[in-house]
């Protein structure tokens, strides 16, 4: 037997460390940003700082709202992120710990990337039971039953973050950091593009420049074009997401995205370019760290340009048309991670019925 | 020694036939421990189809008939001795395909011919769809085949016409670019330059690009360059090519270079004061393509052209499992995939052992070396070629 290894190999374990390597910059964002969001709302409103956990930590690392530096935001942003990232772990662990118990084998660590990676898609203002609740999706549905590291047909985290936002779709409460949130589904920058154009994102202190590095409200990884490219870059050189999905992403969004810019009536988000559905919104984190997820994409060079188009364009799609999920990148993701398999099948066939047609 | 290279030649004492190089063949011993044998002289023959020597690579005396699990033949070793001399054929009396095959049986030549699918020994009577020549090797620190081409080019040259004519097949002569292989005009000897990466001297990358295998059931047939060599030699003065030019090379050999030595030459004596101090790995071939060496094989393959010896640490000795883990499909598979295979779902089915699916995604268009870099690549620790040989076999047995 080799129940110790089955999938957590020397092998496998190297890509998980640069899986996790690659959300440091995401992670540091995440935090720098939480906290200056957050201060910034109280420095609008002293008054709604809340009487739960994390604004408690908040306050008493001492981060304050008046003329706040890099401590301050660091010390709000620690005081949200730390205390989901350490309940999603031992959620994690916990179900880890009893599948492992169950099928005989050793803990398997990729529930680590699955935790940071949850963490990372919520507001930093989510309700704890829901990280309880969405953590307990994304490690039993979306990992355990289909038996664990390396064999998931979705993203565990991505499950997860999308059981919670069908079950609680109004969730956002008076906590600062539901601030600029349109509930779990993420930034309402793009509903305000919706209504206003660029003249209500200016209005929202939202520029191209405050969009790339990430100084925007949202939920905690995906605000930072800038530390997303950066996580990017290192799971491109280390050739563990495929270029062709990530690239076939981008080129769908920016077919669909000019497409609707030149349809008829062009509106609201259908008016919105390229660049702004790139920079708002989850679409740059979902990318990058879900839809290319290695495991769960597809695993064809034909399906990845197939699959990456479709979510790209899935995206840009639900973003105009339905104006009641204005991120749409955890429904679209879902929906063509469900279909990577299907394409898969299809683009085997093609290559079989290729090979059949040879004379030799 | 014709031509301009200026090779050490390293003489051994012992060299060997080993069985894993002929598969599918069940030996039938001519000789018995003990006996003297030439050069040149049959030793064993497939008891299946008995016009199929195999021959004794250098003189001498058979010192030892290996045998393994199932008495499996492993090698057939030979004590060195060259006062023996060698057995004398005589030249083809016409172009005629039957007397071409029947000279290349009776001398050897044909147990050099590999089929793909599979990589078997061609049957005497079968008629293949190409003939691929292997005039280039892109694997690091490999010999370089234009300089020993040009050193032999007679029996080159020879040999290819000689291969043009035992069927009616065109004849791949797949070299390097820039490399102007002048042999005279024919339509049926075709050359054709293959550049890329350290893959593009792979058989299975220029039957995928020429004549791609597909279910008929038809096969091509291929063979390297020494090999070529070894039968214009027979063509031109009748005797076996006693010598194979072999590069060594890898961290631990103190002087990497090519020697000519003997085929099946004993390794211990080859690498005798070559290697630095310390444990070491050594690889049958280069360090792209190269297989582990088993402990205990101690003898040059056939058709091997190079050995590549690294020093490592002894806590680096982790072997790869006939099967391993999970296979996460990362971008880095892509690239060490041969041509026009997908190769995760192959990989999945090939550690499944579903044969009849990797028959569907190209398994037999492949053979261990083209997996090879594949099962590096993989995290999941499995050794590829094992599972594709298990696979193929399965897939024979079913013909």
């Amino acid at each position: 037997m080799m129940s110790g290894l089955s999938a957590a190999g020397s092998g496998y374990r190297r890509i998980l460390k640069l899986q996790l390597l690659a959300l440091v910059p995401v992670s540091i964002a995440a935090v720098i940003n939480g906290g200056y969001q957050y201060l910034l709302v109280l420095a609008g409103d002293p008054g709604r700082a809340g009487d739960d956990l994390r604004s408690n930590l908040a306050a008493g690392l001492g981060a304050s709202y008046e003329n706040p530096g890099l401590y301050d935001w660091l010390a709000a942003g620690l005081a949200h992120f730390l205390p989901m990232l350490l309940l999603a772990l031992v959620v994690g662990g916990f179900w880890e710990r009893i599948i492992a118990a169950q099928r005989k084998r050793a803990i398997e660590p990729g529930f680590v990337l699955v935790a940071l990676l949850l963490t990372l898609l919520l507001p930093g203002s989510a309700p704890f039971s829901h990280i309880v609740y969405g953590m307990s999706f994304a490690i039993l549905l979306g990992k355990g039953i289909f038996g664990g590291d390396g064999k998931t047909f979705i993203s565990p985290a991505l499950l997860g973050v999308a059981i919670v936002q069908v079950s609680f779709p109004s969730a956002a409460g008076e906590h600062p950091l539901w601030q600029g949130l349109a509930g779990y589904a993420g930034s309402d920058a793009i509903a305000l593009f919706h209504r206003g154009g660029e003249t209500a994102l200016a209005e929202a202190g939202i520029d191209l420049w405050s969009a790339f590095i990430g100084s925007t409200s949202g939920t905690l990884g995906t605000t930072s074009l800038l530390a997303v490219g950066l996580g990017a870059a290192l799971l491109l050189v280390t050739r563990i997401i495929a270029w062709r999905l990530l690239l076939a992403q981008l080129i769908g969004v920016a077919v669909v995205a000019t497409l609707f810019n030149f349809s008829a009536n062009a509106a609201g988000a259908a008016a919105m370019p390229a660049y702004w559905h790139l920079l708002l919104g989850g679409f740059a984190f979902g990318a990058v760290f879900i839809a290319c997820d290695p495991v769960a994409s597809c695993c064809t060079n034909p399906g990845r340009w197939i699959q990456g188009f479709l979510v790209g364009a899935l995206v840009i799609l639900i973003r105009v048309t339905n104006s009641t999920h204005p991120d749409a990148v955890i429904p679209a993701m879902l929906l063509a991670s469900i279909t990577a398999p299907l394409i898969d099948h299809l683009v085997i066939a093609w290559n079989i019925r290729q090979r059949a047609r040879r004379h030799v | 020694m014709p031509g301009s290279l200026d090779l050490e030649t390293r003489a051994v004492t012992s060299a060997a036939l080993l069985g894993p190089d002929y598969r599918r063949v069940s030996f039938e011993l001519l000789c018995k421990e003990g006996d003297e044998v030439k050069a040149g002289a049959a030793l064993m023959r497939d008891a299946r189809r008995p016009e199929i020597n195999l021959v004794a690579p250098a003189a001498g005396r058979v010192a030892r008939v290996e045998r393994g699990a199932r008495r499996k033949l492993l090698s057939l070793q030979i004590d060195v001795d060259d006062t023996l001399g060698a057995v004398r054929h005589d030249p083809p009396a016409d172009d005629e395909r039957s007397t071409l095959r029947g000279f290349m049986l009776e001398s050897g030549a044909w147990s050099s011919l590999r089929t793909r699918p599979f990589g078997n020994i061609p049957h005497p009577e079968a008629e293949p769809a190409a003939i691929f020549v292997t005039a280039l090797d892109a694997e690091p620190f490999a010999p370089e085949p234009r300089r020993i081409i040009d050193a032999w080019f007679d029996e080159f040259r020879s040999a290819v016409s000689a291969l043009e004519k035992i069927s009616a097949a065109p004849v791949y002569l797949c070299h390097a670019p820039g490399h102007t292989l002048a042999l005279g005009e024919s339509d049926r000897v075709r050359r054709v330059a293959f550049e890329g990466g350290e893959s593009a001297g792979l058989p299975g990358i220029h039957i995928n690009a020429l004549c791609p295998i597909g279910f008929a059931g038809g096969e091509v047939w291929h063979l390297g360059y020494q090999d070529v060599i070894a039968l214009g030699h027979l063509l031109l003065r009748g005797t076996t090519w006693q010598q194979r030019v072999v590069s060594i090379s890898g961290s631990a050999v103190k002087n990497p270079r090519c020697v000519l030595v003997t085929p099946g030459a004993a390794i211990d004596e080859l690498l005798a004061d070559e290697l630095i101090d310390g444990p070491t790995q050594m690889l049958a071939g280069s360090p792209a393509y190269g297989r582990r060496l088993a402990p205990g094989q101690n003898f040059l393959a056939a058709g091997q052209r190079q050995l590549t010896v690294r020093a490592t640490s002894v806590a680096e000795a982790e072997t790869a499992q006939a099967t391993g883990g999970v296979v996460i499909p990362d971008d880095r598979l892509e690239r060490a995939a041969p041509p026009g295979i997908y190769p995760v779902p192959l990989l999945r089915a090939l550690q499944l052992g579903d044969a009849e699916r990797a028959r569907e995604l190209g398994a037999l268009e492949l053979v261990e070396e083209d997996v090879a870099a594949l099962s590096r690549a993989c995290v999941s620790n499995s050794d590829y070629g094992l599972l594709l040989r298990e696979v193929l076999n399965q897939l024979e047995a079913g013909q």
